[in-house]
């Protein structure tokens, strides 16, 4: 049965491609395509996203993480935007080595989305995670076929919607000198200096505390003000400044799912209310495919990615 | 969409990758050791000001504190300056519990 | 949501308001233009990583298995804080 054998060539390409190198985007082009364009070398199937049935189809120049072109697998009345990959670079354990490599999981990020980007204007669309690879189309119609109410229930919600995220950031303060005053005098405790620095460390704390309270108070408001606009929100955790590059904190990051023709009307309420909190910065990025949307809500966090 | 408990794999042990360059080995030693010494600073001043407010201390005994934290507040900003690194370095995300130290 | 005119509502279920057939390509209305041209990475990561459905594949682990926690997390940081910032990479439209 050709599965079976799929996946017993998966685990010898596994072996093989342990002791290999990876190969980076640069490579991807190369061998592994006949003339036709079909992957010669043991391959699996990469899923990008769940449609409703013939609502999609992928314009022919799109290609994929891979390379290659993308296609659609059809079951139980949807269909699911695929892509075949060579094992060789998106197997199990090749995508764990890949999956490392900053330079490969960009462009690798990017190019799922793309794909996504590009088909979800045809239609809604349940993104998928990165990195969900079967063994060949018969899984994926499997996999479809018992999981067919989630997605139908998954492409009600969405339907006909778009993600847009906002950040909120703490206007940063104008930061006192590192180092404390003192004034000139000789080595050792001079009368009140002491004190004098106590008495001006617990103003800064209780300001410091002051601000830090009316700064999420603001972005409750905010978030609460958004909410109002959307049909679902989900509240992610906010991102750690060494990943955004950002040195003001971040104070709210949500994601906001919007009908589509929306996006307007909401990037002007998220200005007006910028002008309204002057503590807060607010970023805003969309449309996005529904990817935060995706589940009931019940987000999975990945311990590493948000620090 | 939920997935069945059956499904959800369990997590593989983790792995450390190292990385191996030197010198930003050594950088992230002293950072790391700055933070704990950072937060330090912050919880003995915390604690000393809470004494302060309760007036469980005497003038001298004030002034003593005070200038030992304002002395160990120069001394962390002269080593931050010796090894390039900016107060918001000094710091440890705890993932689902924020960071170590407040950002302001 | 309440200044917008009720689409038919004889023919649309209360509790699925939102729910329209997909519009034709060729009509489907054109993004409004406040997206980003250049998609900041971070956001990326969290939405692609963190975001859509987790199924488990065949011949992969979902990658909730991938802990990416095993990546050395300074590294991690230091290298997405340095692509963001120096803006690194075209975006790829597709290879």
């Amino acid at each position: 049965m050709r599965w079976k054998r799929a996946r017993k060539m998966a685990e010898t390409r596994s072996e093989a491609g342990r002791a290999g190198k990876s190969r980076g985007p640069a490579g991807r082009a190369g061998k592994s395509r006949g003339q036709a364009g079909v992957v010669v070398e043991p391959h699996g199937v990469w899923i990008y996203a769940i449609a409703e049935h013939v609502a999609i189809t992928p314009p022919s120049q799109l290609t994929g993480v891979g390379g290659g072109p993308v296609r659609t697998v059809g079951a139980a009345g949807l269909t699911a935007v695929a892509e075949d990959v060579a094992l060789a670079e998106f197997g199990e354990d090749a995508l764990r080595r890949n999956l490392e490599d900053l330079g490969w999981l960009e462009a690798t990020a990017r190019a799922h989305h793309h794909v996504i980007d590009a088909v979800a204007r045809q239609g809604p669309l349940v993104p998928m995670r990165l990195a969900t690879v079967y063994s060949g189309d018969e899984g994926i119609a499997t996999m479809l076929a018992e999981r067919t109410a989630d997605f139908r229930s998954a492409l009600a919600r969405i339907s006909g919607c778009n993600e847009w995220g906002v950040k909120a950031y703490a206007a940063r303060q104008s930061q006192p000198d590192g180092a404390p005053e003192r004034a000139a005098g000789p080595a050792g405790p001079s009368a009140g200096a002491g004190a004098a620095y106590l008495r001006r460390r617990r103003d800064e704390l209780t300001s410091q505390k002051n601000t830090r309270r009316q700064t999420f108070a603001s972005a409750e408001i905010i978030h609460a003000e958004l909410s109002r606009h959307a049909a679902e929100t989900r509240v992610h955790p906010p991102q750690a400044p060494q990943l955004t590059g950002s040195k003001a904190p971040m104070i709210l990051n949500a994601a906001y799912l919007l009908e589509d023709e929306r996006g307007e009307d909401f990037a002007a309420v998220v200005s007006a209310l910028e002008g309204q909190h002057p503590g807060v910065k607010l970023e805003l990025t969309g449309p996005w495919p529904p990817y935060s949307f995706a589940g009931t809500g019940e987000r999975e966090e990945l311990g590493g990615l948000t620090a | 969409m939920t997935i069945p408990a059956s499904e959800q794999q369990a997590t593989p042990a983790r792995r450390h990758r190292i990385d191996a360059d030197p010198e930003s080995v050594e950088r992230g030693l002293v950072s790391l050791v700055l933070t704990i010494v950072e937060l330090l600073r912050q919880l003995m001043e915390r604690q000393a000001l809470r004494r302060v407010d309760q007036g469980t201390l005497t003038d001298d005994q004030i002034e003593k504190i005070g200038w030992t934290l304002m002395s160990l507040e120069e001394k962390m900003a002269e080593l931050r300056d010796h090894f390039g690194l900016e107060p918001e370095d000094l710091n440890l995300d705890l993932g689902p519990l924020g960071p170590l130290l407040p950002y302001d | 949501m309440d200044s917008r005119p009720e689409v038919e509502p004889a023919l649309v279920p209360t509790a699925v308001i939102r729910h329209r057939p997909p519009p034709e390509p060729a009509t489907r209305a054109e993004r409004p233009a406040i997206r980003t041209e250049r998609i900041a990475l971070v956001d990326l990561l969290d939405r692609v990583l963190a975001g859509g459905v987790v199924v488990s594949g065949e011949v992969t682990l979902s990658i909730a298995d991938v802990d990416l926690v095993t990546v050395s997390l300074r590294a991690l940081v230091t290298s997405v804080s340095t692509l963001a910032r120096s803006g690194a990479g075209p975006e790829v439209p597709g290879r």
